[in-house]
């Protein structure tokens, strides 16, 4: 007689699941293709630099002293309009025509000026940017004003908040960037978990496989080793964009912006806290998703497949809140079992908080995940003996309630 | 190690699916669970299982000292009514899967797989994906899959459906393997003829009730006389002929001009062969003895109306 361990059929569960969606080939085709896309962006930006096109902008009748600068060749022509027009269709003398309209009061109204070119160039915003600068200087020099004058004036008020409340983190803290990183990352996990769990449940269903897996292992080893089987892929997906946005990050710094890296954009001490927040969230959401996926047994007719989007709902509430984050609203939601995972590490990274606070909200949410975890496995196994008759929402949470 | 099943009943909603029931199977014996459509030997392979429980009565199995109320998962291999494996796995993928859950190290798995997928010529289709095999092969694979980690027990629900006349004696080779391998089965079937050829004992049942219970010899014995005069007439008899001289129950009209005719008690052969002479002129007649097809024909006819249920042969 073969004996095996429940914690043995559990990891043969989860390898089995997490492998059925992980295909080698596809992984590496998608990193190939962002590696690609970094590279054609390298190459446009050195393409791009070694060949820098001055363009020769016709100035007929001036009116402006216009200065060539960058890009931008300014040449005042006294050639009528016509044959300029004409020149810049079929020679390549000129790549652009611009027109003043003659000052009516000078030097204070705001000019319009019309620009001509062939076709569509994404050079011409940069070409109004250029004569927009220009223009400035122009009527700060109509004035009487210095350029140190035009700095101050063009100079804007910075403004130092100061809270009583001493917990609120400063703002040049990175706890608001932290905050919206954790909420994104978690939405990257949740929705990973969403769909494949979804097909693998109702799939397994369908397949009429769950009998032949329910003769050797019990309904509750079997839902474990789902949620674990997921939950792998939501903490992947969740790895990899971290990984990618940090390198997409360092390559636009680095590679295109020449600067130097930094990323004191993320408060990194809060680390420790959000990693055992992020995993105990994904498990929660995962295991409630397995618990609705149980109870569907045709996921074409079943009313129950929106109720899987719940689990986005305290990622929503938590961004929504996170402007007031001493506030009620925030403060209750750390503590709420169903939405604690998300509020509670958004709440750190915005204040600072006793000890006590974030060990209770993790030790809560613990306890919800046990609970919803358990129920997953009762509705299972209360789905099997319906015989392809879907429960009611009464009838799940009779079943939830009751003992395994 | 015995199976008892004593005295259990099941309800599911308004209907009653099993009354009263009670057996026993004995360790390394092929015991058959026979009857129409919605008998209820599917909830009784349930409760077997351990899928669903009794609403009285009780199931015990003691194995090692340890008493059970149902077939324990490390003992038990199953083939279920409703079929299913992965369909975009290999076939060894799912053999191998299904053994590891059952305790059976990856080598010894992979061995095993070998030699069932060679006995059912499915050897060259180990990597192929099992949607790309037969209904049939499918269906093997399956087999394979419930006694791949060569359980104590086995239950088998339907063995021989959707294979064809050679693949059906393949699995009654199979299941006398099974058995003198030590192995207890427990099956559910329709082929009567391999019923015949495998069972050790048998359970009839209709309407949740036991009809008839024990060896092809102790059934014989419960039904009585077992034997049947099959007459051949020169011209057709009308049913209402027939009416007249038999109860229902004890005849069947094969064709117009042939009549099986079942010998109980209520007629002896005088007594059948002057009601049947009195029929028409006889071109042939013949006797034999019942089949388990005929018993189990007459045992369900007799036990009462089917109440929608239908009998397969």
């Amino acid at each position: 007689m073969n004996k095996i361990t429940r914690k043995q059929q559990v990891w043969l569960v989860t390898s089995w699941e997490f492998m059925h969606f992980f295909k080698w080939k596809q992984e590496i085709i998608s990193k190939l293709i962002l590696i690609a896309f970094a590279l054609v962006v390298m190459l446009w930006q050195h393409i791009k630099d070694d060949q820098m096109t001055v363009y020769k902008i016709a100035v007929p009748n001036h009116v402006s002293n216009l200065q060539s600068h960058g890009q931008f060749e300014f040449i005042a022509t006294n050639k009528p309009f016509e044959e300029l027009k004409q020149q810049l269709a079929q020679e390549d003398s000129w790549d652009a025509l611009l027109v003043e309209a003659p000052a009516q009061q000078k030097d204070t109204q705001v000019k319009k000026v019309s620009i001509y070119s062939k076709d569509k160039q994404s050079w011409l915003n940069e070409l109004e940017q250029t004569l927009n600068q220009q223009y400035t200087l122009q009527y700060a020099s109509s004035l009487g004003l210095a350029s140190e004058q035009l700095a101050l004036l063009n100079q804007s008020a910075t403004f130092e908040k100061h809270y009583l409340d001493d917990t609120i983190k400063s703002e040049s803290s990175p706890g608001q960037a932290t905050a919206i990183a954790m909420l994104v990352i978690l939405s990257v996990g949740i929705f990973t978990s969403f769909g494949q769990l979804f097909v693998s449940i109702t799939g397994e269903k369908q397949q009429r496989v769950t009998e032949q897996l329910y003769a050797c292992m019990s309904p509750q080893t079997w839902i474990d080793g789902k949620i674990f089987g997921q939950m792998l892929h939501s903490v992947k997906a969740m790895f990899t964009m971290m990984i990618t946005a940090a390198l997409g990050y360092a390559f636009t710094v680095v590679v295109i912006s020449n600067k130097a890296l930094n990323f004191s954009i993320i408060d990194w001490a809060l680390l420790p806290w959000l990693i055992p927040f992020a995993l105990v969230g994904v498990y929660l959401c995962t295991a409630f998703m397995a618990a609705i996926a149980a109870a569907i047994d045709d996921p074409n007719h079943s009313a129950k497949t929106s109720i899987m989007l719940l689990p986005l709902l305290p990622m929503v509430l938590a961004f929504v809140t996170m402007d007031s984050p001493s506030g009620w609203a925030l403060s209750f939601l750390s503590f709420f079992p169903l939405t604690a995972f998300a509020a509670m590490p958004v709440k750190m990274a915005l204040i600072d908080l006793p000890l006590w606070q974030p060990l209770l909200s993790l030790t809560i949410t613990l306890l919800l995940c046990f609970w919803i975890r358990t129920s997953a496995g009762n509705l299972f196994k209360m789905g099997m003996s319906m015989y392809g008759k879907e429960p009611s929402l009464k009838d799940m949470m009779k079943w939830m309630l009751s003992k395994s | 190690m015995e199976l008892l099943v004593n005295n259990i009943q099941k309800k599911y909603a308004n209907v009653t699916a099993i009354k009263k029931l009670s057996f026993n199977v004995q360790q390394g014996e092929i015991f058959a669970l026979l009857g129409p459509n919605g008998a209820g030997k599917s909830s009784l392979v349930r409760m077997l299982t351990g899928f669903t429980s009794p609403d009285s009565g009780d199931i015990s199995l003691t194995i090692d000292g340890e008493k059970h109320t149902s077939i324990p998962a490390y003992t038990l291999g199953y083939l279920p009514e409703d079929r299913g494996l992965y369909p975009e796995k290999t076939v060894v993928k799912n053999l191998l899967y299904f053994a590891q859950l059952n305790g059976v190290d990856k080598k010894s798995a992979l061995t095993r797989a070998k030699y069932w997928l060679e006995r059912f010529d499915l050897l060259d289709r180990i990597d192929a994906q099992l949607k790309t095999l037969s209904k049939g092969n499918q269906q093997k694979v399956q087999l394979i899959t419930a006694v791949i980690h060569q359980p104590k027990w086995v239950i088998l629900d339907e063995p021989f459906s959707g294979l064809d006349p050679v693949n059906q004696e393949k699995v009654v080779t199979f299941l006398s393997e099974l058995k003198a391998q030590g192995m207890t089965v427990i099956l559910s079937a329709h082929q009567m003829a391999m019923v015949e050829k495998l069972a050790d004992r048998m359970l009839l049942m209709n309407l949740g009730e036991a009809v008839l219970y024990g060896s092809l010899t102790d059934i014989q014995q419960q039904v009585g006389s077992t034997a049947q005069l099959n007459a051949h007439f020169a011209k057709p008899v009308t049913t209402e002929q027939l009416k007249q001289q038999f109860q229902e129950a004890d005849y069947q009209l094969l064709n117009p001009t042939t009549l099986l005719l079942n010998l109980s008690a209520q007629h002896s052969i005088n007594d059948a062969l002057s009601k049947i002479t009195a029929l028409g002129d006889l071109a042939a007649l013949h006797s034999k003895e019942m089949d388990l097809h005929q018993l189990y024909l007459n045992a369900i006819a007799n036990h009462g109306t089917l109440n929608g249920a239908s009998v397969n042969e």
